[in-house]
């Protein structure tokens, strides 16, 4: 038993040390010391510690650090002693403390000897060293840094054994039951709920609010809930790509390319000088957008899912490597772009940042209806089943083909009339506005959110588009941080955020199985002939979800 | 799935075919064409520039070539693409260029050189060290790529594996670009290697320079293949790798830790990866953070040019694909610009026409 806390103690330790390391050397406790001083703004608790804010605001941050790594290296069974919990925390502690401290006094030691690193870690400023060993001598600055790491994580691990795993959420959760079932029990509140109409009210008031914050909110934010809503279009468009018909398509940014070509090139004065109407193009962005997409679903749609993934990322870049090169620039205006694309107008009055945002919802609005019936038709259902089983879904008289083409071809379209919305409210276009990252971003909007559930969508984009503005400090780090959470996501929650029910149940249903399966294997294995515990079902939970922890 | 294709029996005329063959009569048509006028009409080259392009091609080829092994291994075993794959190629370029630059700033001074390094004092020394140290940096990151993003993740619906490695491909890249910052380097070769000195041939009119660096990398990477060969056809290791990618459940049966053959395959894969990072920043000079991700997608279509899952199919599709790209826009007369989009092309060729690769799939059933 103490060996097991040790080494878990250790472990933990040891990753959050290297991880902490890291962000270190990218100067992450800086930015998050700012962040910390703008949510706390506790000025004054620095003056007692004779510290200037930021360095008290990364002191904060190393301390929840160390607080979650000591929370997370006590192994918590109902069986742990607190002298067993403590001596984990005292092992994450002071692994963790001792490997940050001896790495601060490192490069404390190599900054008084004056060797400059930005040349080959431009982060690591002199100005960041002597922030993270808080102005003072290595020794005493790492040694600060030591005692705080150590006594959260001691502090951290005797408050996870306080609690229990999930204990806290636990016990939120029963509360809220109950307190929904008393509120529930009353009749008028069940009458309400019933009802459909106060439900169709509610609904009208948000959208009544929704629709006029644009008016409140400024041009800045409102550009900010204009970019939120591009990607919401975005989003539901790879939402049937991916979350529906389950074909991942890295080149979605293509499409967006193509609708953003089209009304800037028919509406621009340079390359071509054709000055059509906004309204009469945007249909013909998303029609070409859809052509496009059909066009390449035809060759590439009977591939395996990997497959699909690198052509379609490949076609992505074959875009915009031909809108950059020399070959389209009489054309398309090469790697300068499309300047002055046209805007709509309406009645007369051109829009300006509230028409667009306007525009927006509108757009959004519609392809959310758009999207809600076609997941319940026919289509939708088809493409459901060709998600889960594509040979049962073939055998069940799907013409799979077509129901993929028509996928690629409706997901295109959003995309165009997204693209179209956005070339003509930044009025520009350039191959640098459909790199990879733009698709990249709309997947992580659909997979954050949930995939198949257009909720889910609309959270993903205010929490990856929306969230990072209001976080401006956290800049640097967002594209990072993307890549982080969709392995994140992958591992602990696929279904995302905001689920759809069916998805759910499919990625419950296979981890169920899995969990099934690890429960056989170790019964199959079966205890050691000497002497060794029944294997309880509390064991067999043990078991597994130390093995799950060790992966 | 794409049975049709590979079947000896006559296939049905779909659609889909007539569009496969009429595609393919007008490709090769506009080729045949394409030479004639480039060879015979009116040549604009001559055969040194070939000469030229052709060993340039190869040389590219040979690194398209080890990393495409790498795809390989694990598609064969997991069946995934390990997105992330030209990222730990990066990781290893970056390892071989912190070993040059730290062995360049060391002065060894002698009698005759007082400023004289221990990069060019030791130059054998250092090409070891700076190999050794960036395959250890992509063997050790492979292994935890493995650990972390891939394998809590093996019996999840396939999309959420290829997820995961994408968001671990972004991580990769954004991390090294935040940690070295987004600046291009100058890898610093020893002066044995300097890049652009070479053995001169005569080739027609012209002369044809095998530079030291393209000549070494070509070798070393043929040595390493070959090793990689042995290493999978004659070792227990490499039967245990063949068992599991045959069948992961039989394997287990015969007593093949799978777990630990899998980790083994990302280290392995991970060294092929970091001696191909090395290789590049020898030969072509320049290392950044996003280094990695063209000749990571470029080695995957070598890997299905060759058949994925086909260890010499990845090495020929590797050449294959870095000849023709160094060729292919002279003979298609297209500018050097559009390189990128001949492999892709190719890709896409590839895929339609012959999905099985060139020397063919090595899959079972449960596999497509």
């Amino acid at each position: 038993m103490i060996n097991e806390h040790l080494r878990n103690g250790l472990r933990a330790g040891a990753i959050f040390a290297i991880a902490t390391i890291f962000l270190i050397l990218i100067a992450f406790n800086v930015t998050a010391a700012q962040l910390l001083g703008k949510l706390l703004g506790n000025q004054s608790a620095s003056s007692i510690f004779d510290l200037t804010p930021d360095m008290f605001n990364m002191l904060v941050f190393f301390g929840l650090v160390g607080f979650w790594a000591g929370g997370l290296g006590a192994k918590r069974t109902a069986s742990d002693t607190w002298k067993l919990v403590f001596l984990a925390g005292v092992s994450t502690g002071l692994v963790f403390g001792a490997l940050v401290a001896v790495f601060a006094y490192l490069v404390g030691m190599l900054n008084v000897a004056g060797i400059q690193m930005t040349a080959y870690l431009p982060l690591m400023l002199p100005a960041s060293i002597n922030q993270l060993l808080m102005g003072k001598s290595p020794a005493a600055g790492s040694l600060i840094l030591l005692v705080v790491i150590f006594a959260t994580g001691v502090l951290g691990a005797l408050t996870a054994r306080g609690f229990g795993r999930g204990a806290w959420r636990q016990s939120f959760s029963t509360w809220w039951g109950q307190r929904k079932g008393t509120l529930s029990q009353i009749p008028t509140v069940q009458r309400v709920q019933g009802n459909a109409l106060t439900r169709y009210f509610f609904y009208g008031i948000l959208l009544l609010l929704v629709f006029l914050l644009p008016l409140w909110i400024g041009q800045y934010w409102n550009y900010t809930l204009g970019t939120v809503g591009i990607y919401v279009l975005l989003g539901l468009g790879l939402n049937i790509v991916v979350g529906l018909a389950g074909l991942l398509d890295l080149g979605y940014v293509a499409f967006f390319a193509i609708g953003a070509y089209t009304v800037a090139l028919l509406t621009a004065p340079t390359p071509h000088n054709l000055l059509w109407n906004f309204w009469i193009v945007l249909p013909i962005g998303i029609v070409l957008a859809a052509t496009a997409g059909v066009l390449l679903g035809i060759p590439v749609l009977r591939m395996r899912g990997d497959y699909l993934a690198i052509v379609t990322l490949g076609f992505g870049e074959i875009i915009r490597i031909l809108s950059k090169s020399d070959l389209l620039t009489n054309f398309s205006g090469g790697p300068k772009g499309v300047p002055n694309v046209g805007g709509p107008s309406l009645f007369g009055i051109s829009f300006n940042d509230i028409g667009f945002v306007y525009l927006i919802m509108v757009a959004v609005l519609l392809i959310i209806f758009v999207t809600n019936r076609l997941q319940d038709s026919r289509v939708g259902r088809a493409w459901v089943a060709m998600r889960e089983d594509e040979t049962v879904a073939q055998a069940m008289g799907i013409n799979t083909l077509r129901h993929k083409l028509l996928a690629f071809g409706i997901g295109a379209a959003f995309a165009g009339l997204g693209g179209a919305i956005f070339a003509s409210r930044n009025q520009f276009t350039g191959p640098e506005d459909f790199n990879l990252m733009v698709s990249i971003n709309v997947l992580c909007v659909v997979i954050v959110g949930g995939m198949g559930s257009i909720p889910g969508v609309i959270a993903g984009a205010f929490a990856l588009k929306g969230l990072p503005e209001v976080l401006r400090e956290l800049e640097n780090y967002r594209v990072m941080f993307f890549g982080a959470l969709l392995v994140v996501m992958m591992v602990l929650r696929p279904e995302g955020l905001i689920p759809s029910k069916r998805r759910r149940l499919e990625m419950r249903e296979i981890a169920e199985e899995e969990g099934a399966e690890e429960v056989v294997k170790q019964a199959r294995v079966g205890p050691p002939a000497t002497a060794s515990p029944p294997l309880n079902p509390g064991n067999i939970a043990n078991i597994s979800t130390s093995d799950e922890g060790g992966s | 799935m794409d049975k049709a294709v590979s079947q000896p029996v006559r296939t049905p005329l779909t659609t889909y075919r007539v569009i496969q063959i009429s595609l393919g009569v007008i490709f090769s048509v506009y080729l045949v064409w394409r030479l004639y006028q480039v060879f015979i009409a009116n040549p604009v080259y001559g055969p040194d520039t070939w000469m030229r392009f052709s060993f340039a091609g190869l040389i590219l080829g040979s690194v398209y070539a080890l990393i495409a092994i790498g795809y390989t291994l694990v598609y064969g075993i997991l069946f995934m693409i390990n997105f992330a794959h030209g990222d730990i190629m990066m990781l290893g370029a970056f390892g071989g260029y912190f070993v040059f630059e730290a062995f360049g700033a060391i002065k060894v001074g002698s009698a005759a050189d007082p400023q004289l390094s221990l990069l060019n004092a030791h130059p054998v020394f250092s090409i070891i060290v700076a190999f050794l140290v960036g395959m250890i940096i992509s063997a050790v990151s492979g292994y935890f790529l493995e650990r972390i993003a891939y394998r809590p993740l093996r019996r999840a619906p396939r999309l959420v594996p290829l997820i995961s490695a994408i968001g671990a491909s972004i991580f990769l890249e954004n991390a090294a670009q935040l940690l070295f910052g987004a600046q291009r380097r100058d890898f610093a070769n020893p002066e044995i290697l300097a890049r652009g000195n070479g053995w001169p041939i005569q080739v027609g009119q012209g002369t044809v320079i095998l530079t030291y660096t393209g000549v070494f990398t070509l070798v070393l990477s043929i040595i390493i293949m070959i090793i990689l060969y042995m290493l999978v056809q004659r070792t227990k290791l490499g039967r245990a790798m063949r068992a599991v990618a045959e069948n992961k459940q039989v394997a287990a049966l015969m007593g093949v830790d799978v777990d630990r053959v899998i980790s083994l395959t990302f280290i392995i894969s991970g060294v092929l990866a970091g001696a191909a990072g090395v290789m590049w920043g020898i030969h072509l000079g320049l290392v950044y953070y996003f280094v990695g991700f063209i000749p990571g997608i470029k080695a995957f279509t070598a890997a299905v040019l060759g058949g994925i899952g086909n260890i010499p199919g990845a090495m020929v599709g590797g050449m294959f694909l870095g000849i023709v790209e160094a060729l292919g826009p002279a003979i298609l007369g297209i500018s050097f610009q559009l390189k990128d989009v001949i492999a892709f092309v190719i890709l896409v060729l590839i895929l339609i026409f012959r999905p099985t690769g060139i020397l063919g799939e090595v899959l079972s059933e449960d596999k497509v």
